[in-house]
């Protein structure tokens, strides 16, 4: 289990939830928010690849973000 | 290549016109702009530019000037005319509407499986009745030049649908008086002189596929029992080349075109592809990557490569024509020709493909066999691995529905590299493409996500090797691609309205 | 964490205001107030192919940005490698941000008048066509509803899901009408 924080000032609050979405094949996740941050927290289903589905998770959310323009 | 330090130049913004940047080699940096002038600067001269220290009445201030990169004297006027001048296909609608009239297939291609069925599946033939609403629905295109091009599986196995669509076409056409060409793409193993003579009298394109070597060619597209696949096709070639001549048509412009397929096993062949197809008699190569849409994930691990290999593989090959040409070979690869139109000539040759916004419902259509309609070929190849994403309708959808269909909005809209993360900061904008199938299949989204998406990686790869190559400027080369973006226009395969039916006379061939 | 994972960088770039790295991974930290965000977003995204790349705000008026290889790194050097291209690409997006700002009043006149100028006016014919009772115009850019999906493959998992979600406002417009659609296909 690994919690992100992505701060609410960078990352599209839709792009989490899409993110979320996509990679719900490979991992359980949790959300929740705090004023500043979108938290999510993962829990990968696949042990040997955790550290991968969580990098390519957070890529994912931060690249929505970017097609989406970004916090503007 | 050592990288620029920006932190060193320190650019200053406030002179520069807009403009996008790409190191190309150790002292050579490309800028080009919005309406996709170029020019490649040395890394002084692009130190000047960065800093807007370039001295007025210098050399680089005149040629600045003249691309149109000073934000002082941009020409708004000369820059409108040839954006416009490259986008001239956005307001078109659909001129290539691709004919899956059946997926019977007499050959057994590696690479290709969902576009093929067994040669007793008669199920997957198109009906006559269906043939004629796609005929119908395609000149409803508001784009006054129509393509149709047959293809399949195999589209000799259905000739009498072929006919049909050929003969009810030309009917309607008389009234319609579009300029309406027909092409056809065809393994050429069932051609018979008939229907040879009937494919010529009705002014019929033909097109064939050389994977390169006899045996290359021959492992990778089988034919059942001790059929030789790449004689047949050969045989042809040679035939159809001939025909042209017996007809009077100049053979330098008119003579098959093959389309190559790279796998894993063609990339050291580079030497031997090339050489097959000048023996062959042909002008062309079009060094196509493979795709993903054909065939089962479990051949992916033998077909697929690196795209870094594929691009080794590619300047390998092209390098090699130059040197061929500078003989006195004629040879062209049709990548090359479509990006140096747009780059040395300003102008789209339209390869629906690599266009920006892609072509996709706003230019091409596909109708398969059982009358579904698809935004484009590689949808209606999607559609047959049970995944309808790209479905429009079917042949009696109108045709106003089919275009303003949601999904040919989205993918516009995706295809479109202004907004692009990637695309909108990359040089190579004003002469580059996607394709939003293909990032759906491979990247899940029309979207897709430049950075580690193939297509993008080849078309990056090309231009740094065509930009080398211009920045490089060798006159001989400068002549070769001068001529490989010199279009001739191949008057004779489009049809006059009204004449063209009568000469569809004679034998019925059976269809196999 | 050991000390001797730590990786020290004398020369950092001008951009970056500090640099903290681990035998994988490598943290800059960057001055918002020098660089827009857009600038930050445009040179992270030009390394999620080869890290993976996470952002955050370490304090008011700082951008913190790391970069963790996918791939084994060897070790320090490539790791130094990172933060030089990434320092550069920062400068390059931020200049790059700045100049389209300085131009956008001339793309936008070229590209209307190279674009829109070739549609001409609608004739009464065109307005006579127009179905206004196109469902899409709700939602042109199907900004309630990805595209993907609407009409990309769905499991049936995902259908069910989908059917179960009780969302708010347009979204749950657009997804009603995607289920209805789908009902009746
Ligand atoms: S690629 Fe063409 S010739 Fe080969 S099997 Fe597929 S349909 Fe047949
Ligand atoms: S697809 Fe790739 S090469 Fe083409 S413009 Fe976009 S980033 Fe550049």
């Amino acid at each position: 289990m690994t919690e992100l924080r992505f701060p609410r000032e960078v990352y599209v609050g839709e792009a989490v939830d899409e993110a979320v979405k996509t990679w719900s094949r490979f991992a359980e996740f949790e959300l929740s928010e705090t004023d500043d941050h979108w938290v999510v927290t993962v829990t990968p289903k696949h042990e040997a690849a955790a550290r991968q589905i969580i990098g390519e998770f957070g890529n994912f959310v931060l690249g929505l973000t970017i097609d989406r323009g970004g916090v503007s | 290549m050592k990288l620029i330090n920006l932190a060193e130049i320190k650019p200053r913004p406030g002179t520069q016109a807009f403009f996008r940047w790409r190191q190309i080699g150790d002292n050579a940096v490309l800028i080009t702009n919005l309406e996709g002038n170029w020019l490649i600067l040395d890394t002084a001269e692009f130190t000047q530019f960065a800093r807007g220290e370039v001295e007025a009445d210098s050399e680089l201030h005149g040629r600045l000037l003249d691309k149109n990169f000073l934000r002082s004297n941009y020409d708004i006027q000369a820059a409108a005319e040839r954006v416009k001048a490259r986008k001239y296909f956005v307001h078109g609608g659909p001129l290539l509407h691709v004919m899956v009239v059946t997926l019977r297939c007499n050959e057994t291609c590696v690479y290709c499986h969902a576009s093929r069925a067994n040669m007793d599946a008669v199920e997957t033939d198109m009906s006559i009745e269906t043939a004629r609403k796609a005929v119908d629905l395609a000149l409803s295109s508001t784009n006054g030049f129509i393509t149709i091009e047959f293809q399949g599986g195999e589209p000799l196995v259905n000739f009498p649908v072929v006919k049909e669509i050929i003969e009810y076409a030309t009917e309607r056409n008389k009234e319609i008086q579009k300029r309406l060409e027909f092409t056809m793409v065809s393994n050429f193993a069932l051609l018979t002189e008939d229907k040879l003579q009937y494919l010529l009298a009705n002014k019929v394109q033909l097109c064939t596929s050389i994977d390169g070597p006899e045996e290359l060619h021959n492992a990778q597209r089988k034919l059942p029992q001790t059929h030789n696949a790449f004689q047949a096709a050969a045989k042809w070639i040679k035939r159809v080349n001939e025909a042209y001549v017996e007809i009077g048509l100049d053979p330098t412009l008119y003579h098959v075109e093959a389309l190559l397929t790279t796998t894993k096993a063609t990339l050291d062949k580079w030497k031997e592809v090339v050489d097959t197809y000048v023996g062959l008699g042909c002008k062309t190569i079009f060094l196509r990557p493979v795709d993903p849409f054909g065939f089962a994930e479990r051949a992916r691990l033998r077909l697929e490569y690196p795209r870094g290999k594929y691009l080794e593989f590619y300047r390998n090959a092209v390098n090699y024509m130059i040197e061929l040409n500078k003989q006195g070979v004629e040879i062209l690869e049709r990548y090359a020709a479509i990006f140096l139109t747009k780059i040395l000539r300003g102008e789209d040759p339209n390869f629906l493909d690599n266009r920006n916004p892609a072509g996709a419902g706003i230019g091409q259509l596909a109708y398969s066999y059982d009358g579904n309609v698809y935004s484009c070929d590689e949808g209606r190849m999607l559609a047959a691995t049970q995944d309808d994403a790209f479905l429009l309708g079917d042949v009696d959808t109108p045709y106003r529905k089919i275009v303003g269909h949601e999904t040919i909005r989205a993918m516009t809209i995706a295809t479109n590299l202004d907004q692009q993360p990637d695309c909108v900061n990359c040089a190579y904008n004003p002469y580059c493409g996607t394709n939003a199938a293909y990032n759906y299949k491979a990247q899940g989204s029309v979207f897709g996500r430049m950075r580690d998406n193939n297509v993008c990686a080849v078309h990056k790869g090309i231009q740094d090797f065509l930009f080398e190559k211009l920045a490089e400027n060798d006159p001989e080369v400068m002549e070769i691609f001068e001529r490989w973006t010199t279009i001739r226009p191949r008057e004779h395969f489009v049809q006059e309205p009204g004449a063209a039916a009568e000469l569809a006379e004679g034998e019925t061939p059976s269809a196999d | 964490m050991s000390t001797d994972n730590q990786t020290s960088f004398t020369d950092i770039p001008e951009a970056v205001v500090s640099v903290a790295a681990t035998d994988r991974s490598v943290s800059m930290v960057v001055d918002s107030e020098l660089y827009p965000l857009q600038a930050v977003y445009g040179a992270s995204y030009i390394f999620i192919d080869r890290c993976y790349v996470f952002i955050d705000r370490p304090e008011p008026g700082k951008y913190r940005v790391t970069l963790t290889a996918k791939e084994s790194v060897e070790e320090a050097e490539a790791l130094r490698q990172l933060v030089g291209e990434y320092a550069n690409e920062l400068l390059s997006c931020a200049w790059r941000h700045q100049v389209t700002q300085d131009n956008r009043v001339a793309i936008e006149t070229v590209t209307v008048q190279a674009i829109a100028g070739a549609m001409g006016e609608p004739s009464l014919d065109d307005l006579a066509d127009f179905d206004f009772t196109d469902e899409a115009l709700d939602d042109p850019l199907g900004i309630a509803q990805s595209w993907e999906d609407k009409h990309g493959r769905k499991s049936p998992a995902e259908k069910e899901q989908a059917k179960a979600k009780v969302p708010e406002g347009e979204a749950a417009e657009a997804t009603e009408a995607a289920s209805t659609e789908e009902a009746s296909a």
